[in-house]
């Protein structure tokens, strides 16, 4: 049977893949000798300058024994789930108070943004330890005697506040989507009797589900690949309990030659982030179908 | 009046997320000492002369030079990643095409690959073209949608634009292409103001990719010669210099965003456009 | 099958590892007009002097112009490593000296520097070039040599009356005596500086009189050795002679020593640090405060065992067209009197005698990194094997000393797994 392509009338079936042409070429000349190279590698004992020896199955058996791999993902994952909702939440919320009509709003939405500017700039990790060290300005205003630095759960936190503080680019997202909300809706419900909390959850909720979908994705990715932040702030310590499989690969390719291994890592990694995202995918596509 | 509590909240937490970044130019007047025995961000006394010494650099040129030549990347890259990301998010997202699910999957595949483990296969291939030490690795991906993250976002953006205005567009007269030009874009335009701006904000802050690639000083964008004189081997180094060399790269970032953050919101405010 | 899979991996291979031309330039002792690159990191200081010494060459000889390639140490690895594999080295380098074992381990990863006429090897001693050499081929020249030795803040010292130690005994007990106020008389830190795993190899080195690890990369310490010490590490906590890890984050965050506060305040009041980068903790505190100590001895005035390791050196690409050119302008940087000055110390006390001489007759080998200098060329040194200094091996040192100052494990379990780590790494490595 021949397929049948769902395009408006008159459209040639070939136009979409027109338009992705430059997706394809840009697979073919940039990324795919870099996968398929470093795909192989993976299956190579491989210094990064002898040539690489075939090894099999090797680093991937050598993964389940290394304490420091299965540690390093469970690092990663414990960071995923506690940064990625909490992120969201803060970056909807905000969101939707820079799309009210206030006096100076730009000013606000500048200063939100001015941590996610900062990135990794070398001088966060100087003002992370003016904040969090023994005598650091957080515990000073809070009049705590918190280790941050030192003890596993408080280094995990601080990375994850400034994971958290760097909240501008998904709350740009979100207020992309915000404007075009039409205000009529928000109109026509007030009429209905319909109250602030309400509405959110009844009007504004469903319509920005798949920019909600959109940012989840686009933080969890980068939240499962972090290096830099823990990189910068801890070093992966103390007792490498923020040292995470970005962290590993990093260390594994650049500081311990070990491109073998590190390439093995990141394929699992990839995996990994494959397999959840397709979970993604299931759930939202069932919610769909529920509401037809 | 019903406003002032939002007020208020805005205004706290504006000055936490800002406080850091107050602090940070205070630091860069202070010494290593001041700056841990005081939390409060005035400096003692403003010695201008430190940012001075940092816009000279200890190169031959001055930081307007690396500036200019962050934007040497800086522009052709925006440029090229909005055409090609939004031609090929118009692809995915409105039309049905052979090979269409594997391309999907490929393209979704891509965004997952650590960049880390490319980077080398990718610097190798660069070496065998003889383009290393040009800007040329920086820019041209960005020509062919290798930027998933914001086809991606284009792509869910697209798709909450109702079909009907394609529709539309076609009874007038337009051909897939017009639909987009004159239909679609001006529906995301405030979307595309938000990939220059990552796009500007993100290459600003890109460290390995230039390392690797450019070797000659006088080519450096700004984010190298920021790490320059951070040397943690040798004889140590002027650490305010360090902050005030941050902050002064951090003019032309903060103004970019300031002046583009109007254009978040703006633009149409097409009516009904969810379906 | 297999055949196929191997023809893939043939294929991927021949593009990368063999990177760069296959053969490699001969010597014809000719200086043609060319350009070469020069890549080094470092801080300001030294950029600044190279630059002007680039300056100096380019008046004798206009024809080979130099390009300088220079950055900071963070990600200068990285760069290096992915040009080596690439083909695409800059023509000379300034490189590290565990690079030797992670970028040459055949001895073939740089070019022959023996094959150049025109670098002056007279200059050197015969025991500082072998650091260079890997198979018996000279890779590298070493630029300067350094160790650590002790210093100490003397505002605080003075403070309490005290000497600064002379014996590992003295030491232990300089713990009581600061800690009324809670000070400690040093520090020591398992970040980049690594200096806890470092005295402790000194200590056992000096008590048995094996070496941690021979120059080819065998270790020489039982698991026994380790145990003793990691217990002479966990002995200084215990003695508050130095902070215990926790505290010692929890206090300084990632900062280094010479940025926070508990250094430039005087509350951790010496530290162990190379003779060549002292500076950085001299200029922390005001003027001639630190001052440099003695190598700590056993009971017996014994104080060998310390450690000296060449600081930086310069190889010269083995991809590079222009090796006569590569090898007069190293030559300069190393061996020319006029250079020598403009590059004082900035990458340590030269190991050239005329760069020496030229330095000292100009007055400029004055100071810590002198006094450092001083004390290890008279004491009976080790020298740092350049397997110590791989970042893997920092990694296990680094893991068993934390897990026994956090208490996570005993110094013999702790002492255990390390000596498995390091046999298992170095076996593979090494093959």
């Amino acid at each position: 049977m021949k397929k049948i392509y769902h395009n408006p009338v008159g459209v040639w079936k070939y136009t979409g893949l027109m338009f992705v042409i430059p997706f394809i070429l840009g697979f073919l000349l940039f990324m795919l000798y870099p996968f398929v190279s470093s795909f192989i590698f993976g299956l190579t004992d491989y210094n990064g300058i002898s040539p690489p020896e075939f090894s099999g199955l090797d680093n991937y058996i050598s993964m389940f024994r290394d304490e420091d791999f299965r540690n390093a993902f469970a690092v990663t994952l414990k960071y995923v789930l506690i940064l990625v909702p909490l992120k969201l939440i803060i970056s909807l919320l905000v969101a939707l108070l820079l799309n009210m009509e206030i006096r100076f709003i730009g000013v606000y939405r500048t200063i939100f943004y001015i941590p996610s500017i900062l990135g990794s700039n070398l001088a966060i990790v100087i003002m992370w330890q003016f904040l969090f060290t023994e005598n650091g300005l957080v515990n000073q205003i809070i009049g705590t005697d918190i280790s941050w630095y030192s003890s596993p759960h408080g280094s995990l936190a601080i990375i994850i506040l400034l994971r958290l503080w760097e909240f501008g680019s998904a709350m740009i997202i979100f207020l992309n989507a915000l404007r075009d909300i039409p205000q009529e809706y928000y109109d026509a419900a007030k009429v209905d009797g319909c109250g602030k909390i309400r509405c959110f959850f009844s009007i504004t909720l469903p319509l920005l589900k798949n920019v909600i979908f959109l940012n989840v994705i686009l933080q969890f990715i980068s939240a499962m690949q972090e290096f830099n932040a823990p990189y910068m702030i801890t070093g992966g310590g103390p007792l490498k309990s923020t040292y995470t499989i970005g962290m590993l690969i990093y260390d594994e390719m650049f500081k311990y030659h070990n491109a073998g291994y590190a390439n093995a890592v990141s394929w699992v990694l990839f995996v990994a982030v494959t397999a959840f995202v397709l979970i993604f995918y299931v759930i939202a596509g069932r919610k769909k179908e529920n509401r037809k | 009046m019903k406003k002032i509590p939002v007020y208020i909240l805005l205004t706290a937490s504006a000055i936490v997320m800002i406080y850091p970044l107050l602090w940070l130019v205070g630091a860069s007047f202070k010494s290593n000492d001041e700056i841990f025995s005081s939390a409060w961000f005035m400096p003692g006394n403003f010695d201008f002369s430190v940012y001075e010494r940092a816009w000279r650099t200890v190169t031959a040129y001055s930081m307007g030079h690396y500036f200019v030549n962050t934007f040497k990347i800086i522009v052709p890259k925006i440029f090229f990643a909005l055409v090609s990301s939004t031609l090929v998010a118009y692809g995915f997202a409105r039309f049905d095409f052979p090979l269409k699910k594997l391309l999907y999957a490929v393209f979704m595949g891509t965004m997952f690959m650590p960049a880390i483990s490319v980077i080398m296969p990718t610097y190798l291939m660069w070496s065998k073209t003889g383009l290393l030490d040009t800007y040329i690795p920086l820019t041209v991906p960005a020509l062919f949608a290798t930027e998933g993250t914001f086809v991606f976002m284009l792509i869910q953006f697209i798709k909450r634009i109702p079909k009907e205005y394609d529709e539309a567009g076609r009874i007038d007269g337009c051909n897939s292409l017009q639909v987009l030009v004159y239909i679609l874009v001006p529906c995301i335009r405030p979307v595309l103001v938000s990939i220059s701006v990552f796009t500007f904000l993100w290459t600003m802050n890109d460290f390995l990719n230039p390392l690797i690639m450019i070797s000659s000083v006088e080519k450096y964008p700004l984010s190298l010669i920021l790490r320059l004189s951070a040397d943690s081997t040798g004889n140590g180094y002027e650490q305010n210099k360090i902050l005030a060399m941050s902050v002064i790269g951090l003019i032309p970032s903060i103004t970019v965003f300031a002046i583009a953050q109007k254009k978040f919101i703006g633009g149409i405010t097409a009516g009904g456009l969810s379906s | 099958m297999k055949k196929y899979i191997l023809a893939v991996i043939l294929s991927v291979v021949s593009l990368t590892a063999c990177g760069g031309k296959s053969d490699i330039t001969a010597p014809d002792s000719k200086l043609d007009p060319c350009t070469i690159r020069f890549s080094w990191w470092g801080g300001d200081d030294r950029h600044q002097a190279t630059n002007e010494a680039i300056q100096l060459w380019n008046k004798i000889h206009p024809d080979i112009k130099i390009t300088a390639e220079y950055g900071g140490w963070d990600g200068w690895t990285e760069k290096v490593s992915a040009q080596l594999s690439g083909g695409t080295a800059p023509d000379v380098m300034q490189i590290n000296y565990d690079w030797l074992v992670s970028f040459s381990p055949d001895g073939k990863g740089f070019y022959n520097l023996r094959q150049l006429d025109s670098l002056d090897l007279s200059q050197f001693d015969n025991d500082v070039l072998s650091f260079g050499e890997v198979d018996g081929i000279l890779n590298a020249v070493t630029v300067s040599v350094s160790g650590r030795a002790m210093f100490y803040n003397s505002e605080i010292y003075k403070r309490f009356n005290a000497e600064y130690p002379s014996t590992w005994n003295e030491l232990l007990a300089l713990g009581e005596k600061f800690s009324q106020e809670e000070i400690y008389p040093i520090d020591l830190d398992i970040q980049s500086g690594g200096t806890a795993w470092y005295l402790a190899v000194v200590y056992v080195q000096q008590k048995t009189g094996r070496e941690f690890l021979s120059m080819d990369g065998e270790l020489g310490f039982t698991e026994d050795d380790i145990k003793l010490a990691l217990d002479f590490y966990k002995q200084l906590e215990d003695n508050h002679v130095i902070r215990t890890v926790d505290v010692r984050t929890d206090e300084d965050g990632s900062a280094a020593l010479y940025q926070s506060p508990e250094f430039i305040d005087g509350r951790v009041a010496g530290v162990l640090e190379w003779g060549s980068s002292v500076g950085k903790y001299e200029m922390a505190l005001p003027e001639d405060v630190l001052e440099t100590g003695v190598l700590l001895s056993d009971d017996n005035g014994n104080n060998s065992g310390w450690l000296i390791k060449p600081t930086v050196m310069y190889a010269i690409s083995k991809d590079t067209e222009y090796p006569d050119e590569s090898a007069e302008f190293m030559n300069f940087l190393l061996n020319d009197e006029k250079c020598a000055e403009i590059l004082g110390t900035t990458r340590g006390i030269p190991s050239s005698h005329i760069a020496e001489k030229a330095l000292e007759s100009s007055g400029k080998l004055v100071g810590l990194a002198q006094e450092c200098d001083e004390l290890l060329e008279n004491a009976d040194t080790v020298t740092i094997s350049p397997y110590m200094e791989l970042q893997q091996m920092k990694d296990f040192y680094n893991t068993a000393i934390e897990k026994v100052s956090y208490g996570k494990a005993d110094t013999a379990e702790a002492a255990h797994e390390m000596y498995i780590s390091i046999t298992e790494y170095l076996e593979k490595i090494r093959k």
